[in-house]
């Protein structure tokens, strides 16, 4: 489903992404793990067509089709969804207002009509206690004055409502409060199924032992430099990446 | 050319427009109102149509939009009620102007309380048994706009809206405002808006262009006066052709315990510039006053306000937002004034503005004059860009660029229209202002 072949990323002339490869199926979930300032966060970005970024080499295939030439929306409307590590605040925009055009944007390119509006009720009223977010939040504006976890369950809600082919949730778990945590990781759990497939980037082991990827990457320095199962992880929560960073220090550039 | 020929030229042609006129005058109603439209005529003359070197017109110059080839007086208009029925809304009672004259035929009224009197101004004036005439003009000084005094000395009639002590309207008055013609035309209506002691009114006004075909330019002024107890909500929502430039003074005094709220949305028009007057003349009044403005491509919007806190004890607020456009040009220029008497005062002023497009202007001009020490004032001001991480976000969501655009736009917006008191307005705004913003 996503194929990344040798991404070669910049920003303001500096080289982050340094020749990733990966490769998603249908119905996987991945980890991506690193410290801080590997490129986690820019991957997610130019998987989700931020424009800041330059790609300079590479390309990234969803289901056979060249991304990179698409614009935010036509990525989310082919069915790619990022959950931001800082969801922003927007003023005056209330979240169900956004995502029932939204909805209604992705129905449209793929032909289909606008949703009655007693449909759309209908799959708010389910996908908010799927998450178990307060219609309080949801009907105020996107995120204005949410708390560091609300912030993150309301990304978690909106995916939810907009049902991803593949979603790329960026540190959700961090903020989130340990019962938040389980119910976040079960409300991604329901929504796993074998056509659709979850990029899970993180720092804890602690997400993984709820949402258990079948596969987990370590980036570093600008590429996958380890894959592995999920025993990876626990490794890594025991021996943190001293030991990988000392590996892969001579990474040609 | 020097200085002192240009205002001659600007002004030989309405000094004597204004003896040409003399039978159709609102002085010839009243030998009151005559004087005080000899002694405007003689202020006018020494600026004459204001341009960029009057200090309060530093960023709008009224001659790129009024030049002798204007008329005082254009062929008759014959719109049909079927040609303004779309304009009213909300079941309100509706008051239609054509060209700064009440027209009572296109006019619905049947929901007009009985209690408020809706006359001509110029019917009003002619009345011997009062001192009608003598509350004509006193608001304005030696001091009032050149463009304030060539409307009062050439002013022929406008409306006369009067709300009785006591009495209580509920249901919001539209004032239709309807531009028509087929003529280059310098209309002058001048409108008197009284709310009596302990009365309130909501009084909406819009402007629009029907069956225009040349260039209008609509010099308006309009004197509120809001009573001891009284209210006065003032909203205005300006749409008109590109053809049509217009002045609009609103000039409001205000009594003790006095309430006035105006919201002034401009969305469309060649050019628009607003001058909104508040004196604070009783204590304990409370003033808030809101606009949202929307420039496009060769528009030009200015918004230029002054409160003068002449007593103590009294607040206000002002908030005014703009959203230009490539190409658009915006100013804000809001002067708060303080009396050395008035204290206790609290008064609040903010500006924000939104340029689009690599064209776009904003000139904002805040003004503090303060004479009293005991008071709280602000004012602030912020012009910036759409924000961007916000249009990735909701892109992000599957909106387009766009519409993303429009939805950042429109939240800018509600800030102002969510200030209207009335549904079914507030409803209009809305739609009003989505189909402008782009
Ligand atoms: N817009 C930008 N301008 C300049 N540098 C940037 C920008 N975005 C990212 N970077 C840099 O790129 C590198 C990778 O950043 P990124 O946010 O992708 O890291 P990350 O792996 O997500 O880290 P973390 O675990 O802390 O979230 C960092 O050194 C960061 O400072
Ligand atoms: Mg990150």
């Amino acid at each position: 489903m996503l194929e990344i072949k040798n991404l070669q990323v910049s920003v303001e002339g500096k080289e982050i992404l340094k020749g990733l490869n990966l490769t998603v199926n249908k119905g996987e979930v991945h980890a991506i793990m690193g410290p801080n300032g590997a490129g986690k966060s820019t991957l997610a970005s130019v998987i989700a067509g931020k424009q800041d970024y330059e790609v300079t080499g590479g390309s990234i295939l969803f289901n056979g089709k060249d991304i990179l030439e698409l614009s935010p929306d036509e990525r989310a409307k082919e069915g790619v969804f990022l959950a931001f590590q800082y969801p922003i605040e927007i003023p005056g925009v209330s979240t169900i207002n956004f995502l029932k055009t939204a909805v209604n944007e992705i129905r449209q390119h793929k032909g289909m009509g606008n949703m009655e509006a007693k449909e759309f009720l209908a799959m708010l009223k389910e996908k908010q206690k799927l998450v178990q977010i307060d219609t309080n939040l949801t009907g105020r504006s996107v995120n204005e004055g949410f708390s560091g976890g609300e912030k993150k369950r309301n990304e978690i809600f909106q995916m939810a409502m907009l049902n991803p082919q593949l979603a790329v949730l960026d540190e959700t778990d961090s903020g989130l409060d340990i019962d938040a945590l389980r119910i976040v990781a079960e409300g991604v759990n329901k929504l796993r199924n074998k056509n659709n497939a979850f990029l899970v980037i993180t720092h804890y082991q602690r997400l993984l032992e709820y949402i258990i990827p079948d596969f987990v990457h370590v980036l570093y320095n600008g590429q996958i430099v380890k894959s592995g199962t999920k025993e990876l992880a626990l490794e890594l929560e025991s021996k943190g990446y001293d030991w990988i960073k000392k590996e892969f220090s001579e990474i040609p550039a | 050319m020097s200085a002192v020929a240009t205002k001659k030229d600007t002004s030989a042609k309405w000094l004597e427009q204004f003896e040409l006129t003399a039978a159709n005058r609102l002085g010839a109603a009243n030998a009151a109102v005559l004087e005080k439209q000899q002694k405007a005529i003689a202020g006018f003359a020494e600026t004459g149509i204001p341009d960029k070197k009057v200090e309060d017109y530093k960023y709008t110059n009224i001659r790129l939009y009024l030049n002798d080839e204007f008329a005082l007086k254009g062929a008759a208009t014959r719109l049909r009620q079927s040609d303004v029925r779309h304009l009213f809304f909300g079941g309100h009672a509706t008051i239609v102007m054509v060209n700064g004259r009440f027209v009572q035929e296109l006019s619905s009224l049947k929901n007009l309380p009985r209690e408020v009197i809706v006359k001509n101004l110029f019917t009003v004036l002619k009345a011997t048994d009062t001192g009608a005439g003598r509350e004509f003009n006193e608001q304005f000084d030696e001091k009032a706009s050149p463009m304030a005094m060539l409307n009062t000395a050439l002013t022929q009639d406008g409306i006369s809206i009067t709300v009785p002590a006591g009495y209580d309207c509920k249901g919001p008055l539209h004032l239709l405002h309807i531009s028509s013609g087929t003529d280059k035309v310098l209309y002058n209506p001048r409108h008197v808006i009284k709310v009596g002691e302990g009365a309130s009114l909501t009084l909406i006004e819009t402007y629009r262009s029907v069956e225009l075909t040349e260039k209008t330019f609509i010099n308006s002024v309009t004197e509120m006066i809001v009573e001891k107890d009284a209210t006065l909500n003032n909203y205005i929502l300006q749409e008109e052709d590109a053809n049509v430039s217009q002045n609009n003074v609103h000039q409001v005094s205000v009594g003790t315990s006095g309430k006035f709220n105006s919201v002034t949305v401009s969305l469309d028009g060649k050019m628009v510039r607003n001058d909104l007057n508040v004196n604070i003349n009783g204590e304990n009044s409370e003033i808030h006053m809101h606009g949202l403005f929307v420039v496009k491509d060769g528009q030009h919007i200015d918004n230029h306000s002054l409160v003068s806190h002449n007593v103590p004890n009294c607040f206000s607020n002002e908030l005014y937002k703009g959203i230009i456009a490539d190409g658009g040009t915006g100013v804000f220029n809001g002067k708060i004034f303080v009396k050395q008497d008035a204290q206790k005062t609290n008064a609040y002023q903010s500006n924000k503005n939104i340029l689009m497009g690599e064209n776009s202007t904003m000139n904002t001009k805040p003004q503090l004059e303060i004479y009293a020490d005991d008071v709280k004032c602000s004012h602030g001001t912020t012009t910036g860009r759409i924000d961007e991480e916000a249009l990735f976000y909701l892109q992000t969501r599957g909106l387009n660029e766009n519409v993303a655009r429009k939805v950042l736009l429109g939240a800018f917006a509600t800030e102002i229209s969510d200030t209207v008191k009335d549904t079914a307005f507030r409803v209009l705004l809305e739609e009003r202002i989505q189909v402008h913003i782009v």
